[in-house]
Order: C-alpha cells, then sequence, then structure tokens
C-alpha cells in the first residue's frame, strides 16, 4: 500500500521547490529608491485648521474629491481625525494650518502621532495609511460619518459628548441591533479601532451602510497609559 | 544549504556573489556608520519604531545596508524613515551613530532608551540581544514575520543573495511570549515544513540570561547565545546512491 504520508515523500522537501512566492515575497523585503511604491501625489489642495483641543482638523478650503470618502460631518463643517489628516498631508493634498495661521509641517504631525494624543498611535496610522491606499474606506470605529445617518434611522440614539470637544457631538453607529452587536464585539478586551468599507464611488456619510469590516489592532498599547 | 544567489541565470549568480565579495556588509555598514555620525542625525520615538528624516546621499546607504524602511512622502528634499526598535538601538548603542531624542520629556540617554523600548515591548532585551549578535557577524537581519519567526537572514543583501535561514529566539526563564514557541514536536514540524518550503533553515537562537535582570544595556554583555539549526533528517537521501528500493 503506498504511504502518501508527507514523511516518504522526502523530495517535497528538497532545494528544487520553492515557491516563486518567495521570490516576490523577499523583493518586498528591500529596496532601492526606484522601487518604492508608488503613492498618488495629488495636484488638487485643500485647507485645513488644526483643533488641538479636539485632536482633529476642521476643513476650511475643500477641494478634490477626496473629502466624500473622508472626514466627518458636524454643523455643516467637516472635520478630519489626524490620521486622515496626516495622510492627506502625506500626498500633498492638504496645507495645514495652526489657529494662528502658521503653517504645521509634516514633522510636527508625526511628533503629535507618536504622541498618541488625539487618539491614534503610529501602528494605526500605518494601517490607516495602508488601506487608504489600497482604497479602501475607513472611519473609526463608533463615529458617525454624519448626523444625518443616525437621523435617518428613526431609532434612539446615544449622543455622548467627548471630553476633548464640547462643539463636536460623536454619535454611534447603533441603527440596528445586530449593528449594535457587532459594534461592541469585545475580543479579549479589545474594542475595534475602525471600520474598513470596501472602495465605493458612491459612498455617501449620509448613509454608509454597514461596514465591511472591522477592525481590530493587536496591540492597543496606546490604551494602556 | 549553500547560499543561493539572485539572478536570471548562473552568470548573474555568480555575478552577484562576486559583487558581495568585493563589498562585504562590514564595509557598507562602516560607511553608514560615518555618514550618520557626520550628519549628526537624530531620530525621534514612537511606541513601535523610530522615525529619521535622511538626506539623498544616505537614503543608498540605508538601502544598501539594510536598516528600516522608508517612508513615502510627497517631501521632495527629505526623506522619512522607519527604523524598528532593534535596529534603531543597534545603530544608537552598538554603532554609537545615531541619536534618539525628542523633547525634555523623552529618553536622554541609552538607559533610559532600554527602560522605553523594554516597556513597550516585553522581549525587546532578548530579541535586541538576537539581533545585535547576529549584525556583529555581519548578517543582514530582517523582520521575519511573512514566515511566521522572529527574523530572517541574509548572507548580503537581499537583492543579491536568498535568505538562508528563518530564525526563532527562545530564552530560558520569565519571557513568556518567547518560551511559548516550539513547545512541542507539532510546532517543530510547522516550522521547519514552512522554512521548507521556502528553502530556508530554522536557526534557533536560545538567549541565556546568566542570571541577569534587564535593567540596563550593560547586562546585554553578560548575555550569551548559543545557536542552533533544525533540519528535517530524511534517511533516503543518506544512503549511497545505487541502493535498490525495496519498497
Amino acid at each position: 500500500m503506498e504511504d502518501k504520508t508527507w514523511g516518504c515523500s522526502s523530495s517535497e522537501d528538497s532545494d528544487d521547490e520553492v515557491y516563486l512566492q518567495n521570490a516576490s515575497d523577499e523583493e518586498e523585503l528591500h529596496f532601492s529608491s526606484s522601487s518604492m511604491p508608488k503613492l498618488q501625489f495629488r495636484n488638487v489642495k485643500s485647507k485645513s485648521c488644526w483643533i488641538e483641543e479636539m485632536g482633529m482638523g476642521e476643513v476650511i478650503e475643500k477641494n478634490g474629491k477626496t473629502w466624500v470618502t473622508t472626514g466627518i460631518v458636524r454643523s455643516g463643517k467637516i472635520y478630519s481625525s489626524i490620521e486622515e489628516t496626516l495622510y492627506l498631508m502625506e500626498l500633498g493634498a492638504l496645507h495645514l494650518l495652526d489657529k494662528g495661521g502658521r503653517n504645521i509641517s509634516l514633522t510636527e504631525m508625526y511628533e503629535k502621532v507618536s504622541n498618541r494624543k488625539s487618539g491614534c498611535c503610529w501602528e494605526l496610522f500605518e494601517v490607516y495609511r495602508h488601506l487608504k491606499s489600497l482604497g479602501y474606506i475607513v472611519g473609526r470605529h463608533g463615529v458617525a460619518w454624519s448626523l444625518k445617518s443616525i437621523k435617518s434611522s428613526h431609532k434612539p440614539v446615544d449622543l455622548e459628548v467627548t471630553e476633548e470637544s464640547k462643539l463636536v457631538h460623536m454619535g454611534s453607529k447603533s441603527e440596528f441591533s445586530i449593528n449594535k452587536l457587532f459594534g461592541e464585539l469585545q475580543i479579549n478586551d479589545l474594542r475595534p479601532d475602525f471600520d474598513v468599507y470596501l472602495p465605493n464611488s458612491r459612498f455617501r456619510k449620509s448613509f454608509p451602510g454597514d461596514p465591511s469590516f472591522l477592525l481590530y489592532l493587536s496591540r492597543n498599547l496606546w490604551n494602556n497609559e | 544549504m549553500a547560499p543561493r544567489w539572485k539572478g536570471k541565470d548562473a552568470k548573474a549568480k555568480k555575478d552577484a556573489e562576486a559583487e558581495a565579495l568585493k563589498e562585504p556588509m562590514s564595509k557598507i555598514i562602516s560607511q553608514l556608520q560615518s555618514s550618520l555620525v557626520q550628519s549628526d542625525t537624530c531620530g525621534f520615538l514612537s511606541d513601535n519604531s523610530v522615525h529619521l528624516a535622511v538626506g539623498a546621499e544616505q537614503i543608498d546607504l540605508f538601502d544598501k545596508a539594510c536598516f528600516g524602511r522608508p517612508v513615502r512622502t510627497v517631501e521632495k528634499d527629505k526623506l522619512w524613515f522607519q527604523l524598528s526598535f532593534e535596529e534603531a538601538f543597534y545603530l544608537s548603542y552598538s554603532l554609537k551613530c545615531l541619536n534618539i531624542n525628542e523633547s525634555d520629556t523623552g529618553p536622554q540617554n541609552d538607559e533610559e532608551l532600554w527602560h522605553y523600548m523594554k516597556s513597550q515591548k516585553e522581549t525587546f532585551p532578548c530579541l535586541y540581544k538576537a539581533y545585535s549578535h547576529l549584525r556583529m557577524k555581519n548578517w543582514v537581519v530582517r523582520s521575519g514575520a511573512q514566515y511566521g519567526v522572529d527574523f530572517i537572514v541574509y548572507r548580503h543583501h537581499p537583492a543579491r543573495v536568498h535568505s538562508e535561514y528563518g530564525v526563532l529566539v527562545l530564552s530560558d526563564g520569565d519571557d513568556n511570549d518567547l518560551d511559548g514557541r516550539l513547545r512541542v514536536w507539532s510546532d517543530v514540524h510547522c516550522a521547519t515544513r514552512l522554512l521548507g518550503s521556502v528553502a530556508k533553515s530554522l536557526l534557533v537562537l536560545h538567549v541565556n540570561k546568566n542570571g541577569n535582570y534587564n535593567e540596563s544595556p550593560l547586562c546585554l554583555a553578560n548575555y550569551s547565545v548559543e545557536e542552533r539549526t533544525i533540519t528535517r533528517w530524511s534517511p533516503e537521501q543518506c544512503r549511497e546512491k545505487d541502493v535498490v528500493n525495496t519498497h
């Protein structure tokens, strides 16, 4: 009787069987200036003002289509989180000023992310950036894209006022009970960090629908302070 | 396993090997070291990595020495690099060519940096010992996350040669995260099988703390490292060639 266990077919372990995957994986691990990932730098610039107390940027001049899938709408204005703001700055799509009208540099923003104020940490930013550059639509879990999405559901809703700001109300996405259960799903004390939607040119903040994925960062260091 | 150089044919592979011999890793790294010292480069810490802004001439050196990953932004005059804790600490503490300090509230010296990194990553002391052990022997050490190991090591630049070993770092005592590996035979089979299918061997580095606590980076000098490779021995392949199979 032929024994087809891997123990007997030793030829499988020889040098000859090298998957092509090996070559392409290793290419990713090294780089030269020519083979760096190509980001789509933007020509159209928007302008925002960074509001330190909120940890968010308020859009002053809105240009380009990027705001369809970025930022939350409150009282007719768009506010972007630190990861959204930094991502757009890296692409050259956003000019960020402080309240005094001074330019805020990329370096300062990197330091803000590293300091873990504004609710983000470096790993989360990298995740955000990676998914966004692939075309996904990413928003913070539990933060409504627009208050219209809550009003349209005719269900009672909790409006939480965050500590950082009394200006912006963060609504919770509890339109349907399953959604609510899903949203409160905890894995080993972790709460979801991001809601991720598949790329969608018809995305509407007033009716985003359910996210395709919930993203949990497995090392939630910024809760440990 | 002999080193597998990269190239589309035998001649290209020989060329890759010759180039590597002409410009050994040790030379490239000392070039990087002097360049960083000259420019007095300074990095800043975040919770899992160190970032630095480098000029154009250093980008090439970082690439050749295989430290860090580039962070691509729209800024053309400077490029941001992201280093892992092990890479950054090696440049800062062992090679003494990088300063890492941010504000006045950040770590001010090696001891404080060590404590910070240790507090973010419990396994940092042992992983760092393994990283520096291999780097000092001129292996190129990169993250092994893609292969389910701690590090993978290359004899020279990854563009020229395939990596030969996947490294798992084990330790005695209190490092629960590290000790959890290779506990049972199926773990060993799993690791060797996976690595074997990408033509690498399993290299286990056992870091012995010799009773030292990780209070300061000075304790690194008292750690010892034992290296062991684990490969599957197949009896069929070890016999003389002209033995008749009697299955």
